[in-house]
């Protein structure tokens, strides 16, 4: 596992340091800006400018240009140099003294500052004085277990405190307050200001050189046991996970994200974000590590190296690359405070857009679709991996440079059928989900279409769906790959959703005459009905009229009968063409005209006399074919029945030619009773047909709706038929009786005793007679309490008027008429009940201007 | 792993999957540590709870940790090397934590008598009204192990867990997160926290500028 995150180039060659003199070796460097530091055993300190070149390649290179060198003159190394840029002095630690010398020149100080007696010191990169020109300087002295801070000017040092250790300290990094020290057997934070210590771990610096590294504010990273790199804030906690370096680590530096070590035959490059290790750089004899203002510089004893980051985008495609998602994906949001914001975000989609195509190739389509969404991917360039997918009209052109490195999906899956077929189901889902979203707006007709295209392919339920719903599929293009794979009605629902009704239905037709083969609905001729019938286009319904009632008269006259009612009314279906064009469509026909009749209840002779006269046919067709009665023939004659009976529209006589000579007598009493031929129609009851129970219905059913003497006639009329001196049936006589007896309330009792012969007995007719009596009685007293209310109302009226004469009216000259505000000039007045009081013409004014005769009505003149 | 809180345990997808890595991005409010001796399997439980799988995992080397989103709250949780080498490195590790997971094996009386010997002081870092957990691990459901009569199965901060199975682990972080919780509130609600929020930092004067020279 590697990345390529640095790439080690040469800055100072041998040569230009100590040609061949090999004994001199570099003890320490630094580096501020371009200015680059060497500090050498024999005790000389090199300035360079480093000139950063890129070549057309990309490629960097450094050149050094020596500026001067300078000997201390002590025989001694140098062994640490540190910039301090803000007051261009250079601090040279060289035996155990930190001399000022300027940066530019390396001249000492004239006034010759120094800080003796330090065995190793740091800059504190978080001062805590806030004065610019001056910086803070920690050395470890050469006393025992002591440690001094200093103050350091352009021209002098100034000491400011002085801590003891509790043990010999041997390294030390300074934050604000804190120190960061490596004693003698462990590493403490010890705050200088308030000599608070705290101990992060053991660690035997006599085994193994300490390191104490600041890489940031209030945080340190520090050689731990067993090779690791730690990191520890200043409250003693590690809010890192150790980098785990080898065992013998030499120096540490930091360059985001990275933490760079050294040991002595590699570089190692380890991620702050994962703790993983991502480069291994083979160099020999190394022995300083350092990073200066973000570059990092490694140095064995004769030559000076960079260690130059590649650009982090290069660095995350090379993952990508490889296939790394997680680690790309780490090291680019690690990324984002080191790249404007814009600038990131644009790349940082682009790499969860490829991050994603690399998991979609694995097949890993739960990650790959979290990837794709969070990336924003224009899902187009996922359809495009899909032949045939995008419409062939579609303007998309996928991204350049490519996200993914396929050309389609047969290349990406080898021709693996199964993965494929997974690939489609998840590009289904996918696309399913999207389509609704912000993600689809502007290629609505690309995902539409593409989901069809895959719909139709599966044999998926969900293209119905998707053709009734809501869509944007392409007509040209799904067309033709619903044709391709023979889904015919779908095709029809895509013609019909475009409008083209004419098309969908042609299709439909085809496919229901078996003409083309598509089981997609069983009940496709009913799918065809039901549409014709809210179908506006009426030209279309009356050409597929014939077909689908050819095919089923019941089902089929729908169209016509099912039809939205206000639609009906409107437009140009009218009932006769329709009834004309139903003529070679007998039960299409009477189902239309019970629809007009029964349903619409439209009243139009026509209409009812037609309808009636198709029962009528259909009745004596099945009559003459069978003798015993079949339900047919039961259920027809029960609706002749009622529309004879509720009709009041058909041509009476029209159908009672046509019933004559038949042995329709109920129907023909019920045309007789139409045509108010009450005898005539009893005595058919009675006579032809026997049945009691009908002449008595009849009688209730035709004085519906009629005043009670009317019914009393036809109750009497049906007595007196029964009674027929003409006929002494028995049966007759005993209807009669049970006639009165169990309509006693229908019959004027005095007219009933008259007719009914001498020699029936009181017996026979008791519940008649009761009944009567009864009847009588009541009548009586209705009639009384009736008398009684009025007189009572009369008496109440009579009380007004006394009240309204028992107060006068006094008239003079002082009032006024209510109306014309006029006095009275004669004694005539009008006086509404309400106490007002009028002139006699204003009231007649009154009267004929407005209609508020409620007062007038009652008012009285008085003179 | 982003949870929305909850107890239930199914996994997320993957975005959400990142193992130690995703650490630097949120400060944790809080803290829980995984102690105990090496092999007794810290890192597969850490690496059941929250990868929802077990996998074979290589000797700790240092320590390692996760953030896990508990309601509103992210929660740090530090996996540690139980190796002798690195027993320098617990109370660092142990230092301000809210809850201290003490991880045995049930069938080493060995790893439970280190628990008390090595790991027990390594706590004393640790936030004062730290929990702490006992946990057996490599539990096998149906038998019982003589370990476990060492450790009084009533309390009811004593777990016995599987980490090859599932068995319990969720059971166990679940239940210390929500004991955590309030110390976490308690914490927030006595003042600044002793480590300095980074978001609100200001750059400091760089002494070590080219610019004022």
């Amino acid at each position: 596992m590697s990345v390529k995150a640095f790439k080690l180039v040469s800055a100072v060659e041998r040569e230009m340091l100590m040609g061949d003199k090999n004994y001199i070796n570099i003890e320490c460097i630094e580096c501020c800006g371009k200015n680059l530091y060497i500090g050498t055993n024999d005790c000389f300190i090199y300035h360079f400018l480093l000139d950063e070149k890129i070549s057309t390649a990309g490629k960097i290179t450094f050149a050094a240009t020596k500026q001067l060198h300078k000997y201390l003159g002590l025989k001694k190394p140098v062994s640490e140099l540190k910039a301090a840029s803000a007051l261009t002095r250079l601090l040279v630690l060289c035996d155990n003294t930190i001399t000022l010398v300027n940066m530019m020149n390396l001249e000492p100080v004239p006034t010759g500052a120094r800080i003796k007696g330090a065995v190793t010191f740091a800059l504190n990169e978080n001062p805590v004085s806030g004065d610019p020109f001056c910086v803070e300087v920690c050395i470890i002295s050469v006393k025992r277990r002591t440690i001094q801070m200093f103050m350091v000017f352009e021209d002098r040092v100034q000491i400011v405190k002085e801590v003891f250790t509790p043990e010999q300290p041997c390294a030390v990094a300074v934050d604000g307050y804190y120190l960061c020290l490596a004693l003698t057997t462990q590493y403490i934070i010890l705050n200088y200001n308030t000599g608070a210590s705290q101990d992060l771990f053991p660690y035997c610096s006599d085994e193994k050189r300490p390191i104490v590294k600041r890489i940031g504010r209030q945080e340190f990273l520090l050689a731990g046991p067993g090779g690791l790199g730690m990191f520890a804030t200043v409250d003693g906690i590690s809010q890192r996970a150790p980098v785990h370096w080898s065992e013998n680590v030499i120096g540490a530096a930091l360059c985001f994200p990275y933490v760079v070590a050294l040991d002595d035959e590699f570089i190692t490059v380890h991620s702050m974000l994962d703790q993983q290790q991502k480069q291994t750089l083979p160099f020999k004899e190394g022995h300083i590590l350092q990073d200066f203002e973000g570059k990092v510089i490694v140095a064995t004893n004769k030559g000076v190296y960079i260690l130059v980051p590649l650009p982090l985008e290069k660095q995350i495609q090379d993952l990508l690359a490889s296939h790394r998602v997680e680690e790309a994906l780490v090291l680019a949001k690690g990324a984002r405070r080191n790249i404007p914001k814009e600038k990131f975000q644009v790349m940082y989609k682009r790499i969860l857009q490829q991050a994603g195509f690399i998991q979609f190739a694995q097949l890993q389509f739960l990650e790959a679709k979290e990837l794709f969404r969070s990336g924003q991917l224009d899902v187009r360039e996922l359809i495009s991996l899909y032949p045939f997918l995008l419409p062939t009209s579609s303007s998309f052109i996928r991204s350049h440079p490519p996200l993914h490195e396929y050309a389609d999906l047969n290349q990406l899956t080898q021709g693996d059928q199964e993965k494929m077929t997974k690939c489609k189901r998840f590009l289904m889902s996918y696309l399913n989900e999207v389509r609704s979203t912000e993600v689809a707006n502007g290629y609505k007709e690309d995902i539409d279409t593409a989901l069809l295209k895959l719909y139709a392919e599966a044999n998926h339920e969900s293209l119905l769906d998707l053709l009734v719903s809501e869509n944007f599929c392409l007509l040209t293009d799904s067309a033709a790959w619903l044709e391709k794979h023979k889904k015919y009605f779908a095709l029809g629902l895509l013609y019909h959703y475009n409008g083209q009704d004419a098309a969908a239905l042609q299709l439909w037709v085809k496919i229901v005459d078996g003409d083309i083969q598509d089981s997609t609905r069983s009940d496709l001729y009913e799918y065809i009905v039901d549409f014709l019938t809210f179908c506006p286009d009426q030209d279309l319904v009356w050409k597929y009229s014939e077909w689908v009632l050819e095919k089923n008269e019941q089902v089929g006259i729908q169209i016509f009968t099912k039809r939205p009612l206000e639609e009906q009314e409107k437009t140009n279906f009218k009932p006769d063409d329709i009834v004309s064009c139903l003529n070679k469509y007998p039960k299409a026909r009477v189902k239309y005209l019970e629809h007009l009749v029964l349903e619409r209840k439209i009243e139009k002779e026509k209409y009812h006399t037609h309808l009636a006269v198709l029962y009528l046919e259909a009745i004596l067709q099945l009559k003459s074919v069978t003798t015993d009665n079949c339900t047919e023939t039961t259920e027809l004659l029960f609706k002749l029945r009622s529309l004879l009976q509720k009709s009041d529209l058909y041509r009476i006589h029209f159908i009672l030619d046509k019933i004559q000579g038949t042995d329709l007598h109920m129907e023909s009493a019920i045309l007789y009773g139409k045509l108010e031929e009450h005898e005539k129609a009893l005595h058919i009851l009675v006579h032809k047909l026997k049945d009691f129970h009908a002449a008595e219905e009849y009688c209730m059913w035709n004085s519906e709706n009629r005043d009670v003497q009317y019914r009393r006639r036809l109750f009497h009329m049906l007595l007196s038929v029964y009674l027929n001196p003409g006929t002494s049936d028995c049966a007759l006589v005993m209807a009669a009786v049970d006639l009165l007896n169990n309509h006693a309330a229908e019959f004027d009792a005095a007219l009933v005793l008259e007719v009914v012969p001498d020699s029936w007995s009181v017996q026979l007719l008791s519940p008649f007679l009761a009944g009567a009596v009864r009847q009588s009685i009541h009548t009586k007293r209705m009639t009384q309490t009736a008398l009684g209310l009025a007189q009572a109302e009369n008496l109440i009226y009579r009380h007004e008027k006394v009240k309204q004469k028992g107060t006068p009216i006094l008239l003079s000259d002082k009032k006024v008429c209510q109306v014309c505000q006029n006095p009275f000039c004669e004694p005539v007045f009008v006086r509404y009940p309400n106490g007002g009081v009028v002139h006699t013409h204003c009231a007649a004014n009154r009267h004929l201007n407005s209609n508020t005769t409620h007062h007038s009505s009652s008012s009285s003149n008085k003179t | 792993m982003i949870r929305a809180g909850g107890r239930e345990g199914g996994s997320r997808p993957a975005a959400g999957r990142a193992g130690p890595s995703r650490a630097a991005m949120k400060k944790p409010d809080g803290k829980v540590v995984l102690l105990g001796d090496m092999n007794v399997g810290k890192t597969s439980l850490l690496h059941r709870y929250m990868e929802r799988r077990f996998q074979e995992t290589v000797s700790t080397v240092g320590g390692a940790f996760y953030l896990k989103q508990w309601g509103p709250y992210n929660i740090s949780i530090w996996d540690t090397a139980g190796r002798e080498q690195f027993h320098g490195l617990g109370s660092m590790y142990c230092r301000g934590a809210a809850a201290v997971i003490l991880t045995y094996d049930v069938n080493s009386l060995q790893s439970l008598t280190e628990l008390e010997e090595r790991f027990l002081a390594l706590t004393d870092s640790a936030s004062a009204d730290c929990i702490f957990a006992i946990v057996g691990n490599k539990s096998v459901a149906s038998c019982s192990s003589k370990v476990r009569k060492q450790v009084r199965a009533e309390d009811k901060m004593c777990f016995e867990t599987s980490a090859k199975t599932g068995y319990k682990v969720d059971y166990l972080f679940e239940t210390v997160f929500e004991m955590v919780v309030p110390i976490i509130v308690r914490q927030k609600a006595e003042g600044p926290p002793q480590t300095v929020d980074i978001t609100d930092y200001k750059p400091a004067k760089r002494t070590k500028s080219g610019c004022c020279a």
